[in-house]
């Protein structure tokens, strides 16, 4: 009798729950959170523009490949094991690849086959081979948005906008609403900024050609021009696109996306990572006096 | 002091012995009162100091002899100071020598024309705490000190030779590791340019060289934890009036990095920012450690504002460094050409 | 009654004496360049290189026997030329400057440009602004 009564019960128990399930699923439709998606949003004012101040770092890959890449074992897997491998990711690239001009495809393999090679020994030659990052080199734009450090935007009522990263504590300036041209190309290159909207649009020209964009050996030439835009998406992401445009090397622009996050720990603030004295021996090591050479 | 760390930079100097007329009296100019002039503030109510500032005077760090007691200049005993000393740092003398002519590197064009005028209040020396202008004297160093300057001493004479050992027997500037952004801020020959921002909560203060900023938060928090080091130390700001008060910590322990090779454990810096009018600051350091000077002194450096006319430039330091590979590269050549470092002399 | 003021100068030791971070005693340069192997050229600039910490002038000299030397000329930073108005169109490739400087000891074929002058007499990057007054002459002595 009793197990009678409990094989009615569960049935109705069940389409009760199932019931209040539904009510449930109905009444908060729209509020779970989906990926990609973000409810409209408009960012705090400051000194009439959004507020992007705060410390922001990127959770994408991109900085080993900024296309589709698998896990991989990464440089001297017989010594580094785990350390060293590589995490697999996909594409930040709008359309899944980058538009290389047929030439470019070998350049790009070869940087990616020397990415460990290093030799300063001819000033001619100085950059010919290995990662700028591999020698702690400013990154560029828009490698330095996402590598894996984070930055942090000072906005102010001023003329000016202060990206400052934790890598090699680089610095770029925004001079906003900027008339005056680069007097020569830089590594962080010469940005001038103005508001579409609530969106921060950031021109990038005279970028050094030596710079990549991420440890595959993705390149550019002295053409290479960035516009950035980073738009509030909601109080703890912005939404950052940076449109990459390079005639000598690419055959159309094409556009790299993905969310930056506020780091929210308390306290957060940049911490330094000098990475100067990290490769000094990789550089200048093969200088050193031997032992037997006569100096004093 | 000087005279030691001037030796183990291994530059080469020309004394030079200046006659001034009779200096009478101890005139002491009052700083011009500008009743009208307030400090602006940001929309969030923080004292403005944002803009690109320039630090550059001939103005020098510590009195020179015979001045003593003479804090402030006559207009006429400015001028003709402020010549002297023109006369002294500029690039263009082709005088003195061929070792002289070659140390002086680069002509003017290359230098920031204003490090040849003094400061306009007409100080004698950047410092202004004790009141003879000089850095006060020396803690004796304990041996341990003694034994790690020696051997810097050492490398800066194998680098002097043109003959370092290794990258190590270089120093920070030259490694591009510090240079101009470690405080206290020194004007120096070129880049003496400093960008401020300021954002709610924040100040940052971005010197040219090297690309670095130190973005002081001034909401109170704590520092960092004792055991993080930082080759620029780890700031912490508050509003005292109009100025800004920054106090800064944690600094590594590497030689060099601290001021004067101060002892890191021991040594305090507390900067003070002052918007004085439109277009200047007074930058105040003070600086104290028991284990190097035998009191605390201050100094005070004018800053000009040189926004929009001239900007602050990238300075990329590192990524172009030539230098390094010629002087280690060179000093193996040299080496195999039987060149040997000159026997150091230690200071007494 | 005169007194005397000495301090230690030489453009140089003055504030750097003094300062933190000895920036220009980085390079000692008469450590580097040779006082007894002073070089005084004429040639073609072939590249600039507008860097930090020193920019570069490259030029192609013709020796006396008519073949040709790369040399690589050492100069300041840039960034204090950027102030004054000049930019990278300010040295093209092609351009005559004439180099008065100290060679490496080493050997190399690089040289600090101790003075760059345009085959007119003009300093090179004389700028509009100009450098202020002229101090390279002693000041006169009162007594």
């Amino acid at each position: 009798m009793r197990s009678r009564i409990r094989s009615v019960l569960i049935p109705v128990g069940s389409a009760a729950a199932v019931a209040l399930l539904w009510l449930v699923v109905t009444a908060t439709a729209g509020q779970a959170p989906t990926a990609g998606r973000f409810p409209s949003y408009r960012a705090p004012r400051l000194a009439g523009h959004s507020d992007l101040n705060g410390v922001w770092q990127a959770l994408v890959t991109a900085n080993w490949n900024i296309q589709d890449h698998d896990a991989q074992p990464g440089v001297h897997p017989e010594l580094m094991g785990a350390y060293g491998a590589g995490p697999a990711g996909q594409s930040v690239v709008e359309g899944g690849e980058i538009p290389y001009q047929p030439w470019a495809l070998a350049k790009k393999k070869e940087n990616f086959e020397k990415r460990m090679m290093v030799d300063v020994t001819d000033d001619k030659k100085w950059h010919d081979l290995g990662d700028p990052e591999l020698k702690c080199y400013m990154p560029g734009v828009p490698r330095a948005t996402y590598m894996p450090f984070p930055f942090q935007i000072v906005q102010g009522s001023g003329d000016y906008i202060l990206i400052a990263y934790e890598f090699t504590t680089t610095t770029r300036i925004i001079r906003m609403n900027w008339k005056g041209e680069a007097p020569a190309d830089s590594w962080m290159g010469w940005s001038r900024g103005r508001w579409d909207g609530d969106t921060l649009v950031v021109d990038v020209t005279d970028l050094r050609e030596q710079t990549w964009f991420d440890r595959a050996g993705d390149f550019h030439s002295d053409a290479l021009h960035v516009v950035e835009r980073y738009t509030p998406i909601s109080p703890y992401h912005l939404m950052y696109e940076a449109t990459i445009e390079d005639p000598k090397v690419f055959t159309r622009p094409w556009k790299i996306s993905f969310p930056l996050y506020r780091r929210m720990e308390d306290h957060i603030q940049l911490l330094e990572f000098k990475c100067v004295p990290f490769t000094e021996e990789l550089l200048y090591g093969r200088l050193r006096r031997q032992p037997g050479q006569a100096s004093q | 002091m000087s005279r030691r760390f001037v030796s183990s930079v291994g530059t080469a100097l020309v004394a030079a012995v200046v006659s001034f007329p009779a200096l009478a009296g101890q005139a002491r100019k009052a700083p011009a009162k500008t009743a009208t002039w307030t400090v602006p503030h940001t929309p969030w109510g923080d004292p403005d100091l944002q803009g690109v500032w320039n630090d550059a005077t001939s103005t020098p760090l510590s009195r020179p002899g015979g001045l003593s007691d003479k804090q402030v200049l006559t207009d006429e005993e400015a001028a003709e100071f402020q010549r002297e000393l023109a006369y002294n740092l500029t690039r263009d003398r082709r005088d003195g020598g061929a070792q002289a002519d070659v140390n002086r590197a680069y002509n003017e064009h290359w230098m920031d024309a204003r490090r040849l005028t003094i400061t306009k209040d007409h100080r004698t020396s950047l410092i202004v705490d004790p009141p003879d202008g000089r850095i006060p004297p020396l803690v004796p160093l304990s041996p341990e000190r003694q034994q790690a300057r020696a051997a810097r001493a050492d490398a800066a004479a194998r680098f002097a030779a043109g003959l370092p050992d290794n990258h190590e027997d270089l120093s920070l500037p030259v490694r591009c590791i510090i240079r101009t952004d470690s405080p206290p801020y020194l004007p120096t020959i070129y880049n003496n340019d400093f960008q401020i921002f300021q954002s709610p909560g924040y100040v940052a203060i971005a010197p040219e060289m090297i690309h670095s900023a130190r973005i002081i938060p001034v909401d109170g928090r704590p520092h960092i934890g004792s055991t993080l080091r930082q080759w620029l130390g780890d700031s912490r700001g508050r509003w005292d009036g109009n100025t800004l008060v920054v106090e800064t910590s944690n600094f590594r322990t590497d030689q060099g990095v601290i001021f004067q090779d101060a002892d890191p454990a021991t040594f305090r810096i507390t900067e003070r920012f002052t918007r004085v009018d439109a277009q200047t600051i007074h930058y105040e350091f003070t600086v104290e450690d028991p284990h190097t000077w035998t009191r605390p002194w201050t100094a005070m450096i004018p800053w000009t504002r040189i926004d929009p006319a001239e900007q602050m430039y990238e300075y990329a330091c590192h990524e172009d460094n030539y230098d390094i590979v010629h002087l280690l590269h060179g000093a193996r050549i040299r080496e195999k050409n039987g060149e040997t470092v000159p026997k150091r002399i230690p200071e007494r | 009654m005169r007194t005397r003021l000495s301090f230690v100068a030489g453009g140089i030791g003055a504030l750097l004496a003094l300062a933190a971070t000895p920036v220009v005693a980085h390079h000692a340069f008469n450590a580097e360049f040779d006082a007894n192997r002073p070089v005084k050229f004429r040639g073609t600039v072939t590249k600039m290189e507008w860097v930090n910490p020193h920019a570069w002038i490259h030029i192609a000299v013709k020796k006396p026997d008519g073949t040709m030397e790369d040399w690589m000329i050492e100069a300041g930073t840039p960034n204090t030329l950027f102030r004054r108005g000049l930019t990278k169109q300010s040295l093209q490739p092609g351009m005559e400057v004439i180099v008065d400087g100290y060679q490496s000891k080493d050997g190399a074929l690089r040289a600090n440009g101790r003075d760059l002058t345009l085959p007119n007499g003009q300093t090179l990057f004389l700028g509009s602004s100009g450098t202020g007054a002229p101090y390279d002459t002693p000041p006169k002595k009162k007594g």
